[in-house]
């Protein structure tokens, strides 16, 4: 490798980005999610600006950059208090898949509306009975002349409201209790027969979760998505930019969580005029945050290399251990944080209390990380398979 | 039409700004980037190009500084100006605002001889030095009308017409081609560089001119040729804790007006 630091154009996006967020920043983020209020205005600017399709091929209008691309604004956004929990699953995962595996006539038809952000397409795979066992996937497509008759129950499913699309992982009614094969549908939200629900969550994010019901809603020939019998290879097109994208927004949020610590640890004094970041008590745990944070984001942009350069089973296992190691040190970074400001850090003021559960879910989604080490046992040494 | 946007490299304002033993600005210690105000310059520029549909219009960013201040034309270029050109030479070093408006003036005489230049658009000031002046030496020296602190632009064909809000006043001026105009930062907030842009700016081109490219001695410029120069700098005093008013005997009232009233409050 010839190269660790990430290209100029990528910097240069990086502080554009960057820029561009601490116009809006961490209160008017706060705000619209307290007030139950949606970020679209913030979206559309993101959209407008290029930096939301900046992964979707250009002559779909689109930047034509990579998933790296991507993620690199997903964490700009997030490391100043805009996390945009949607740009995981709309411009990564679906605008991915679609960009690989589309028909020219999908791609011309959805990826515009993904990269300016006036088409907003969520992304359901888990189920109810299924959680990480992605095998026991039931929601059933069965063919209806050339129509698709789809049958099924998702559950955590992000921002359904704001989606006019949904990118849902079915599967082909011969299979049931078969092998997985995935079939991917793009389903109007608006379709008949499909509902969805708010799940109410201890989260402060303007993006809801849904339970989804697919009760036989009928969708055309050309609502599926690449090749009925590709397989995981599609599937893996979408979620390696997921986990790399969830990766990027983690190691964000923990920047952020970071820099008001060390902020605050610079500023406050109790015990003579002392800052509490001279004492090793509250200088070493930062400075570990931030040993973890840097190499969690070298992972990351690991994993984003290897996927841009169309390894998929090399970007596979990378992007699970970005997504651990991100995981793991935002929500270390962000206990810290909460240390450092003692009871200010649980206040709204102050902004770190709401990040503690917006990290701790990164160690559940959007794949725990149990299933990551199981992965890791399995496929990067070896060891027998436990489940 | 051909426009030249002047921008200026200035250290980042958010940083901890810093002067040489000499009194200059630290240019290298501290991390630069585009000077906000001349953000506003190129945002008109790149608007009057937008409005003017079908038009043939050409927006070349000129900046004068150290090597590093290729930042700020690299940000106009991101933005969308067409081409760069970057006046760097040792010599330069502690110029002042007249021996600076010289070297502007005569890279944009060296841009001119190539294509005729329309319009010569500024900020109103730099971020570090603040001097305003920059324009109107820049229009004596080109010997050109002067329109400046415009904060609202309007054009039709060549004649400009910008509104100039003053502090008692409101003026509407106008003014035909080839100009100066320099623009305040009520004209509207400056784009972000799009991902296309950052990616199409490093194609652009961009030209580095020494002093002898545009017919300048060295002796013209740099701080010994400078008509003013700094005479010594102080840190603002850090700020004193204020005074603290106990109120134990009801006397907190008279206490508090007494301190408003040496300071000439009330």
């Amino acid at each position: 490798m010839s190269q660790f630091s990430e290209t100029e154009e990528r910097t240069e996006l990086r502080k554009a980005v960057r820029a561009f967020a601490q116009s809006w920043g961490q209160d008017y983020f706060t705000g619209k999610a307290r007030a139950g209020e949606k970020t679209t205005d913030l979206w559309l600017a993101l959209g407008k600006n290029g930096y939301l399709g900046v992964n979707i091929p250009e002559e779909y209008g689109g930047g034509g950059g990579g998933i790296g691309d991507v993620a690199a604004v997903c964490e700009e956004l997030a490391a100043v208090g805009c996390p945009m929990l949607l740009m995981v699953v709309s411009p990564a995962i679906c605008g991915s898949v679609i960009s690989r595996f589309g028909t020219e006539e999908q791609k011309q038809r959805w990826l515009p509306g993904i990269a300016d952000g006036t088409q907003t397409m969520a992304f359901a795979i888990t189920e109810p009975d299924a959680g990480s066992n992605s095998h026991r996937i039931t929601t059933t497509a069965r063919r209806d002349g050339t129509d698709w008759i789809l049958k099924g129950r998702k559950v955590y499913i992000s921002g359904v409201d704001e989606a006019s699309h949904v990118l849902v992982v079915a599967r082909t009614e011969d299979h049931k209790t078969g092998s997985l094969k995935p079939c991917l549908f793009v389903v109007p939200t608006d379709a008949p027969g499909f509902e969805y629900q708010p799940i109410p969550m201890e989260l402060v994010s303007p993006e809801q979760q849904f339970t989804v019901f697919i009760d036989d809603v009928r969708l055309p020939a050309d609502a599926l998505v690449g090749d009925e019998d590709a397989g995981l290879i599609q599937l893996f097109a979408g979620l390696n930019p997921e986990r790399i994208m969830a990766a990027s927004f983690a190691t964000g949020i923990a920047r952020l969580a970071l820099e008001k610590a060390t902020a605050y640890a610079k500023e406050r004094s109790v015990f003579r005029d002392t800052p509490i970041g001279a004492h090793q008590a509250i200088a070493h745990p930062l400075a570990q945050a931030h040993i973890e944070i840097e190499m969690a984001r070298l992972m990351t942009q690991k994993a984003a290399a290897l996927q841009d350069a169309g390894d998929d089973m090399g970007a596979g296992e990378a992007a699970n251990m970005a997504k651990y190691a991100s995981a793991e040190a935002a929500c270390n970074a962000v206990d810290r944080a909460v240390q450092t400001l003692g009871g200010n850090g649980v206040t709204q003021e102050y902004g770190v209390a709401a990040l503690l559960v917006a990290t701790r879910v990164m160690r559940i989604a959007p794949v725990s990380r149990e299933m990551i080490l199981n992965f890791v046992a399995m496929h990067s040494l070896g060891l027998p398979k436990s489940y | 039409m051909n426009i030249v946007v002047c921008v200026k490299y200035v250290p980042d304002a958010t940083a901890d700004r810093q002067f040489e033993s000499d009194n200059t600005v630290d240019r290298v210690g501290v991390d630069g980037l585009l000077s906000e105000l001349d953000e506003y310059a190129v945002e008109q520029a790149l608007q009057l190009r937008e409005k003017r549909e079908g038009e043939d219009i050409e927006i070349t960013a000129l900046c004068v500084g150290p090597e590093k201040a290729v930042d700020a034309i690299r940000k106009a270029l991101q933005m969308g100006a067409d081409k760069g050109v970057h006046v760097v030479d040792d010599a330069i070093a502690g110029s002042d605002s007249v021996a600076t408006s010289l070297v502007l003036a005569k890279a944009r005489e060296k841009i001119g001889a190539e294509k005729k230049v329309d319009l010569v658009m500024t900020g109103m000031a730099s971020t570090d030095a603040s001097m305003s002046v920059i324009p109107a030496m820049l229009a004596e020296r080109l010997e050109l009308p002067q329109v400046t602190f415009a904060s609202v632009v309007e054009s039709q064909g060549e004649v400009f017409r910008v509104r100039r809000d003053g502090d008692t006043a409101t003026e509407i001026v106008e003014g035909r081609l080839p100009m100066v105009l320099s623009v305040t930062d009520q004209t509207g907030e400056a784009r972000y560089p799009s991902f296309k842009g950052i990616m199409a700016a490093k194609k652009k081109p961009l030209e580095t001119w020494a002093l002898s490219d545009i017919g300048v001695e060295a002796d013209q410029v740099g701080l010994s040729a400078s008509w003013t120069a700094v005479e010594g700098t102080e840190a603002r005093p850090p700020r004193t804790q204020g005074e603290i008013v106990t109120d134990e005997d009801g006397s907190g009232a008279t206490a508090l007006v007494d301190f408003l009233a040496s300071k000439k409050f009330i």
